[in-house]
């Protein structure tokens, strides 16, 4: 493009383009009445916005990326949800609102022991659960015959049924034909309402319901979905042992539920 | 301090004044020369080295650009000055892998740009820049009788293709309409009303009035030169 010099002053020239734009250039030695290629351009420095403008965006955009903040610390970071997995190490996995381990504890000493060097934060519930188990395996707390609970805290009855179902079928499904487990599905909540509440009768009658048994897993059809108190035994156990060992729950006879349902136990049959 | 305060005085009164702009950048003509001479290591020579050129259209951007906030002026002028040295520099080392003019065309002194075909007669060209000038020289003084200046023209120019469509849109209504050019002439006025008219939001010529004093006074009689300059805008179109 070609530009015509109109006007020179001492620090700069004024040029007209071919658009009809007048525009402030470096006067590079020019005269009124020439026409020159490749100018260099004055800058205009860009009004800034003012200063109420500008503190306004700043604070709008602090408020945005605080709520985003808030946003991602409940979604991905706030425990929303905890599974006690109790083998006889007990472990407790906090979970955010996708299902996602975000802390790990261990509730007695065995459960420290068995998270001593593992860490598994960010990964999925599943997974920590199939690690622990391998490592409770490993470790000598677990062996044929023995016995996994979990104990999902979750604040409504959905998720408390969907992490059962997923973490039965998954751990089933992970221990498949290498060892002989009874797996439990408990809800958190009435377990410990069960404990803290003193037996009806005041006296033990032994109706712990719960006859767990050793079970190949895979091919006792576990029930898909957890059941309230969702102990889920699918087969009868020794002679004499409830499987239970040390697991937390009195052994005075009482199941630790209440009977005021006229004998009916709980569990279902399934 | 009170010489401080002096230069910001100046400073501000040159925001202003294009005069008083012009006089500031005179006065410190030592000062842009030894920035200059700073950056090339060596003293510039006035009318010869573009750099000192630069210099001083940074010079004339530091006064339009200056604040309070942004400490003394002469510190923010130098700092200006040498990035735009650099920055100048650093456009010319692209170009330097052009062939110049200058270089030596073979085995003669002649300089590359002598064996080319001269491609304009110089005398000619002299004689066109002259009526050039006699044209802007005009123009000058007729905008004059309007209050508007080139330098007022150049800062209310449109920036935005949009506006500059716009302001073209007015002219070529009021090219098709002499009758408002000849009442623009008469009554020194911006018939901003008719002009609207074409379709142009009147904030928008408003806006630009200087710009468009200029415009259409260059569309009346008398400015073939400029006229022809800008023919793609008189036709309508753009230019590429």
């Amino acid at each position: 493009m070609k530009y015509l010099v109109m006007e020179c002053h001492p620090g700069y020239a004024i040029l007209l383009d071919e658009e009809g734009r007048f525009r402030k250039a470096a006067n590079l030695h020019y005269k009124v009445g020439q026409t020159v290629r490749d100018p260099v351009w004055m800058r205009t420095e860009r009004r800034r916005p003012a200063r109420w403008v500008r503190s306004g965006i700043a604070a709008a955009a602090a408020c945005l990326l605080l709520f985003l903040g808030v946003q991602f610390y409940q979604g991905y970071l706030q425990p929303y949800s905890f599974i006690y997995l109790t083998i006889n190490p007990e472990v407790r996995m906090n979970l955010n609102r996708q299902g996602t381990v975000v802390g790990l504890a261990g509730t007695n000493a065995d459960g420290e022991a068995l998270l001593e060097g593992y860490d598994g934060r960010g990964k999925n519930k599943v997974t920590v659960a199939d690690e622990l188990i391998d490592r409770a395996i490993e470790m000598g707390f677990l062996s044929d015959g023995g016995r996994v609970s979990f104990s999902i805290d979750a604040p409504d009855e959905a998720l408390f049924q969907a992490y059962g179902t997923e973490l039965r079928t998954e751990v089933t499904e992970h221990l498949d034909g290498r060892i002989l487990v009874t797996l439990e599905i408990v809800d958190h909540d009435r377990a410990q309402e069960a404990l803290a509440r003193p037996s009806a009768s005041g006296t033990a009658t032994a109706t712990p319901a719960p006859t767990p048994t050793a079970i190949p897993t895979p091919t006792a059809t576990p029930s898909p979905e957890p059941t309230r108190p969702a102990n889920t035994p699918t087969a009868a156990p020794p002679a004499g042992d409830s499987g239970y060992g040390d697991s937390g729950y009195d052994d005075d006879g009482d199941s630790g539920y209440d009977d005021d349902d006229g004998g009916d136990s709980d569990y279902d049959d399934d | 301090m009170r010489e401080e305060h002096k230069i910001l005085q100046q400073v501000y009164a040159a925001k202003e004044d294009v005069q008083a702009a012009d006089q500031l950048i005179v006065a410190y003509m030592p000062f842009i020369k030894a920035e200059t001479g700073r950056f090339l290591r060596r003293m510039p020579v006035e009318g010869l080295d573009d750099e000192l050129s630069i210099a001083m259209i940074a010079f004339h951007e530091a006064i339009g650009g200056y604040s309070r906030a942004r400490g003394a002026f002469l510190n923010y002028a130098s700092l200006l000055i040498r990035s735009r040295l650099i920055d100048y520099s650093r456009r010319e080392q692209r170009h330097r892998r052009n062939l110049s003019l200058d270089a030596p065309a073979g085995e003669d002194d002649a300089a590359l740009g002598e064996t080319l075909a001269a491609e304009d007669d110089p005398h000619e060209e002299a004689v066109a820049r002259y009526a050039t000038r006699m044209e802007i020289e005009e123009l000058t003084r007729q905008m004059q009788a309007f209050g508007v200046s080139l330098h007022d023209v150049a800062d209310n120019c449109p920036k935005q293709q949009r506006t500059l469509e716009a302001c073209r849109k007015a002219l070529r209504h009021a090219q098709e309409n002499p009758e408002l050019l000849e009442a623009f002439l008469k009554t020194k006025k911006l018939p901003l009303g008719p002009l609207a008219a074409a379709g142009v939001e009147r904030k928008t010529l408003e806006r630009h009035r200087k710009y468009l004093v200029a415009l259409l006074l260059i569309a009346t009689n008398g400015y073939e030169i400029l006229r022809g300059h800008l023919r793609q805008v008189m036709k309508g179109g753009a230019a590429r």
